[in-house]
């Protein structure tokens, strides 16, 4: 099993069990992105899509946040700064939405404005108890950026989505369960543990069936049901090409014997 | 026929051509287009041959025209080789033409794809005018098709911006017949083709000669020409073939007589 750890200032990158961690580490501030964690999670989200031995990805925080959102120091620059970091939040949410493995947010604690939004571009998301999620934008006089406005209203529709937005008030891991926005609450002590064994497990997984569904899904989000059932055809035609299909087809059915 | 730049294949009476130059990633010498020229006039004329696909392979379709080649030419130089004009015997060619396009669809390879009948775009594609950016404009149809395909006002984000837009785009500007997984667009194609290929080929000739014209042609003389060809066929064993098969509920065949 190959492991590697390298710790950065403020982003940790951990291959383990064939699974990247990349876990925020700026605890005494929350996990809030700056310049520095900004860059750093855009060159790790590229890093985990190229690296091989990464066939899972998981984001998760050091300390007891997940991610309270952006510095807001940096907002204070006005709509230059806004330019300068889009590129680079693009990077990390398109990179973790369309990135051919399943991506996983292990929220530890609060996700705020792109911290949420980060959550939301991954796969599944998996929570402690205490965790919420919260749109905050609405405190400083801002509207939603990372996404939300795209990723929230398809996970729990545009009437909850927009009150969370209006409001800013915090949405409990418990009640974002119910909406089906968690996949999963779990004890403190076991969230890590838990992510860790099902990221293992994906890791072990059909890579290329997990990857064609995540690519289904993400095409059909812009088609009609008939396109989508085209999609999806084709890309179960190219897999039955495929060793790994013939060798669990083959295994499949001798263990029916 | 040996082909410097080209591959050439037959699948039943579909012809395949494949850009061959991967290490620049297909950049239409002039070389290239004079082979391509003459590999479609003799498929032209080649009566086993139905339809054509015309395809970069897997990664990428076309990134333009030899830049190196161009860069210190002169008016007078480019007048001599003609190095555009010699493209629009693409367009002539009388059988139908199917691009298969994945990853870049560049400057003249964007225009190439746009010469084809239909285009299938794996989700990899990418069709741009970036010629722009190098102080030039499109040589090879680039102004002149896309507003006649995606109208005015994308031709000019195209053409004035030179950001290339993405295959679902494209398909929702209806530059795209069809967006499939990148690792069967040239099957699609090929299947696509071979089903146009089994159509009477004197009407599948005179159907793509009329709706090309449809776009040059006043309204009243596109109708006139095409009730021309509709009686016209009446003298062909086709159209009896075509029409008899029909009512005895088999399967025509044709001749192309």
């Amino acid at each position: 099993m190959s492991e590697r750890t390298e710790t950065q200032a403020v982003l940790e990158y951990e291959v383990k069990d064939g699974v990247a961690w990349l876990r925020l580490n700026r605890p005494e501030k929350r996990n809030a992105v700056n310049a520095e964690l900004r860059a750093a999670l855009a060159e790790a989200v590229r890093r985990a899509e190229r690296d091989s031995q990464a066939r899972v990805v998981v984001l998760i925080g050091s300390g007891e946040a997940f991610c309270a959102g952006a510095d807001v120091v940096e907002f204070q620059e006005g709509a230059s700064a806004a330019e300068r970091i889009r590129g680079e939040y693009e990077s990390i949410l398109l990179g973790l939405h369309e990135m051919p493995k399943p991506t996983i947010a292990a929220l530890n604690g609060v996700a705020a404005g792109i911290g949420m939004s980060m959550a939301l571009c991954c796969d599944l998301r998996y929570a402690i108890s205490s965790a919420y999620l919260r749109e905050a934008f609405v405190h400083i006089g801002l509207t939603v950026d990372g996404g939300a406005s795209w990723l929230l209203p398809r996970l729990i529709g545009a009437g909850k989505a927009l009150e969370l937005m209006y409001t800013g008030d915090d949405l409990p891991a418990e009640e974002a369960e119910r909406l089906g926005l968690i996949n999963r609450i779990l004890p403190a002590d076991h969230l890590e543990s838990y992510v860790a064994d099902l990221a293992a497990r994906l890791a072990t997984g059909p890579t290329q069936a997990l990857a064609a569904m995540k690519r289904s899904v993400n095409h059909a989000a812009s088609t009609t049901l008939e396109e989508a059932i085209d999609f999806e055809f084709l890309l179960q035609g190219v897999m039955m090409e495929s060793d790994q299909f013939r060798q669990r087809v083959r295994a499949f059915v001798e263990r029916r014997r | 026929m040996d082909y410097e730049n080209l591959l050439v294949e037959r699948e039943g009476a579909v012809a395949v051509i494949t850009l061959n130059r991967p290490k620049v990633l297909n950049a239409l010498s002039p070389a290239l287009i004079a082979e391509l020229t003459q590999a479609l006039d003799a498929f032209d004329s080649d009566p086993l041959v139905g339809a054509a696909v015309l395809t970069g392979g897997p990664k990428v379709f076309a990134a333009g025209a030899d830049i190196a080649d161009m860069a210190d030419r002169t008016p007078v130089e480019q007048v001599q080789r003609d190095q555009t004009g010699r493209w629009s015997k693409v367009t002539s060619f009388g059988k139908p033409l199917i691009a298969a396009v994945n990853g870049y669809a560049l400057g003249g390879g964007c225009e190439l794809a746009l010469m084809c009948d239909l285009i299938i775009a794996g989700d990899s594609a990418r069709f741009g005018q970036p010629e722009i950016n190098l102080g030039i404009v499109p040589g090879a149809g680039g102004t002149q098709r896309w507003p006649r395909t995606a109208g005015k006002y994308v031709a000019m984000e195209v053409n004035l911006g030179g950001q290339p837009i993405k295959a679902q785009r494209a398909y929702q500007l209806g530059l795209v017949n069809r967006v499939v997984p990148a690792e069967v667009t040239i099957r699609v194609a090929v299947q696509l083709a071979q089903q146009l290929a089994a159509k009477a080929p004197l009407a599948a000739r005179l159907a793509k000669e009329a709706v090309n014209q449809s776009l040059e042609l006043p309204l009243k003389e596109g109708l006139a020409a095409e009730r021309k060809n509709f009686y016209f066929l009446f003298a062909t064993e086709d159209q009896k073939e075509g029409m008899h098969a029909f009512l005895e509920k088999r399967q025509a065949e044709f001749k192309g007589r």
